[in-house]
């Protein structure tokens, strides 16, 4: 389940990267239905998650304070490289969303001591290559001619694997 | 199990057979051919398409021999114009596609035709006229327009109207601008002749035909903070009779009716129509296949018609908590939601119509296909939109999926289903049996059988 929960969220993403350079300007109502889709996974998975480390929890003995800390900080991270980077829709208010995404850090690493196994997460969601149909071709070459795009301009490509807000809706310009 | 319940045979069901196609035959589709609007006018004479490239072809259906059953009436080409153009919004810098999303016509008040055609931004008041005459003997001009030599004009003559061919022209006669921020997704023309409404994914604006510089917002949605947005408009449409209401369907399966008078504001409906959801169907996909992607009333303005991407549901007026009839379209793709999902295609909107008296409602689905639903036999047929039954006069064989299972023969299984060729857009004439079905370049008109 978490598996597929999993694949869906990646998917999200893709799909909602993929909107941001469509022309025509962004579709609110397709946007609204991929983040929900995505959010749904999301909780689906991390309530996978936090019932498979609880399970390791009692079968690994416990480690040394020190170890634990790094992958914990990594991990921690990487639910919040799975959702939608609101920074992008919002072009007028980044600043404001990162600060916010700071705070939001910060308590969720005081609540949660959880440690989890995995540290690689994070190329792990990045589908190696987009799952869509042949139209979307046709897609990627209007995504050629629309005037504004990200590819290596834009200081946003290089933050978008690590500053996901976790529980916005994507805004409409 | 199969799809495809009791279908066709008995002495009252309506038999399909081919009329015309219109459209490139080849398979490499441009994109700009794409129809993305079919829409008859109220007395069905004229059949107008909108397509991906911001153009109009409107068919206007021959007069010829109607006392003759046997005749059947074909529809060509009557005028062809460019409505929209690609434009380009500086300040945001986004580009607004020339699609055409709506045709809706005007009910016809003298020998012109009028029609609103909208793309995402701007909505157009075309005018379509007929000129067979025009003026010839000119004193000063040659026939030609060349000016004549003011010393060769001896004497003086009064300019008479001769016939000429036919000429259809199409001018704009409003443009209706800047009045929304999002993408119109619906227009509809309200009872009263004089205004009508246009809506966004947040918002209604009511809009009089004279007026372009302003109108009037009648619903909006949108949050103070977009942060909590959880639902969007998806369609509107006025009651047929009723000038005062309207309704609008939004993507978590709800709609509202809303009557003018209550209030300015339409923010609170009159009426809210949703059904509970069915908690064993509950998926990740739940909210994306519950999104209304059209909404209808019913000729008679008792009923509206919602179609979502697995059903079509009629409401009663009178009854908000459920719909009055549930049809499955193809119930088979539930299973297949995932995978619907990586191909996008979970987000096609299908449309949905009435016929004329309000006992057979049509939808489209994929692989070609489309669903007649007769609500008054209780029956259902799946028919196919193909060119390998394009012979006149051809009968339109009803088609079976197969769901899983032993396949039977003529049938076809899901997974041969091809997800490219989706017919989104569908069209019944307001007297006739006659339909006309868009798929992606192409379109279908299809008559009743007439023995």
């Amino acid at each position: 389940m978490d598996v597929e929960a999993k694949r869906i969220m990646a998917l999200s993403i893709s799909k909602l990267y993929s909107l941001r350079t469509q022309r025509g300007g962004l579709k609110l109502h397709r946007s609204l239905l991929l983040s929900m889709t995505m959010r749904a996974a999301r909780d689906i998975y991390h309530t996978a998650q936090l019932l498979r480390d609880a399970e390791e929890e009692q079968v690994v003995p416990c480690a040394p304070d020190a170890a634990p800390e790094e992958p914990m900080e990594i991990s921690k991270d990487s639910p919040q490289t799975l959702t939608p980077k609101e920074v992008a829709m919002k072009p007028q208010e980044p600043k404001e969303t990162l600060e916010e995404d700071k705070e939001n850090r910060c308590a969720s690493e005081r609540h949660s001591r959880k440690r989890r196994g995995k540290t690689a997460l994070e190329t792990d969601f990045l589908p190696l290559k987009k799952a869509k149909m042949e139209t979307d071709e046709e897609k990627q070459h209007l995504q050629g001619e629309v005037l504004r795009t990200n590819n290596g301009n834009s200081c946003r490509q290089a933050e978008t694997l690590t500053a996901f807000p976790t529980n916005r809706t994507i805004v409409a310009c | 199990m199969c799809g495809g319940l009791r279908a066709g045979g008995g002495g009252n069901d309506v038999q399909w057979c081919f009329s015309q196609v219109k459209g490139a035959i080849d398979d490499d589709v441009a994109e700009a051919d794409i129809i993305s609007t079919v829409e008859f006018n109220h007395s069905g004479e004229l059949l107008a398409t909108g397509d991906k490239g911001g153009r109009v072809v409107i068919f206007q259906q021959e007069t010829e021999n109607k006392s003759q059953p046997q005749c059947r009436s074909e529809y060509n080409v009557y005028s062809t114009f460019q409505s929209h153009e690609p434009e380009f919004d500086y300040l945001k810098s986004l580009e607004i596609e020339e699609k055409i999303n709506k045709i809706r016509w005007l009910p016809q008040k003298n020998a012109a035709q009028f029609l609103l055609s909208t793309n995402d931004k701007t909505i157009k008041l075309w005018k379509i006229s007929e000129r067979d005459k025009r003026p010839e003997g000119y004193n000063l001009k040659e026939e030609d327009g060349r000016y004549r030599d003011a010393a060769t004009i001896t004497t003086l003559r009064v300019p008479v109207f001769r016939p000429m061919d036919l000429m259809v022209e199409a001018s704009p006669r409003r443009v209706f601008a800047n009045g929304h921020t999002y993408h119109i997704n619906s227009i509809s023309v309200n009872s009263d002749n004089e205004t009508y409404l246009s809506a966004d994914d947040l918002r209604i604006n009511l809009w009089h035909l004279e007026i372009t510089d302003r109108s009037f917002n009648v619903v909006d949605i949108k949050p103070a903070n977009m942060e909590e947005l959880t639902e969007v408009i998806t369609a509107a449409e006025f009651h047929p009779h009723q000038c005062n209401t309207f309704v609008y369907s939004s993507s978590k399966g709800t709609i509202r009716l809303c009557d003018m008078r209550a209030s300015a504001l339409c923010d609170k409906h009159s009426k809210l129509f949703e059904e509970p959801e069915d908690p064993s169907n509950r998926s990740f996909f739940s909210e994306i296949i519950s999104s209304i992607s059209d909404v209808k009333f019913s000729h008679n303005g008792r009923y509206m018609m919602t179609r979502d991407y697995l059903s079509v549901k009629i409401w009663d007026l009178n009854m908000e908590n459920r719909p009055v009839e549930t049809y499955q379209v193809h119930e088979y793709l539930r299973s297949k939601l995932c995978s619907l999902y990586e191909n996008d295609c979970i987000f096609d909107k299908f449309e949905c119509c009435w016929n004329g008296n309000d006992s057979v409602v049509m939808t489209g689905s994929y692989n070609n296909f489309f669903r007649m639903l007769d609500r008054s036999q209780r029956r259902d047929v799946t028919l196919e939109a193909s060119r390998e039954s394009c012979k006149p006069r051809q009968v339109l064989k009803p088609r079976r999926v197969c769901a899983g299972g032993k396949r039977k023969k003529d049938e076809i299984s899901v997974d041969s289903l091809d997800f490219n060729k989706k017919i989104l857009h569908t069209a019944w004439h307001p007297q006739e049996n006659i339909i006309a079905v868009a798929t992606t370049n192409n379109l279908y008109i299809f008559q009743e059988k007439v023995n």
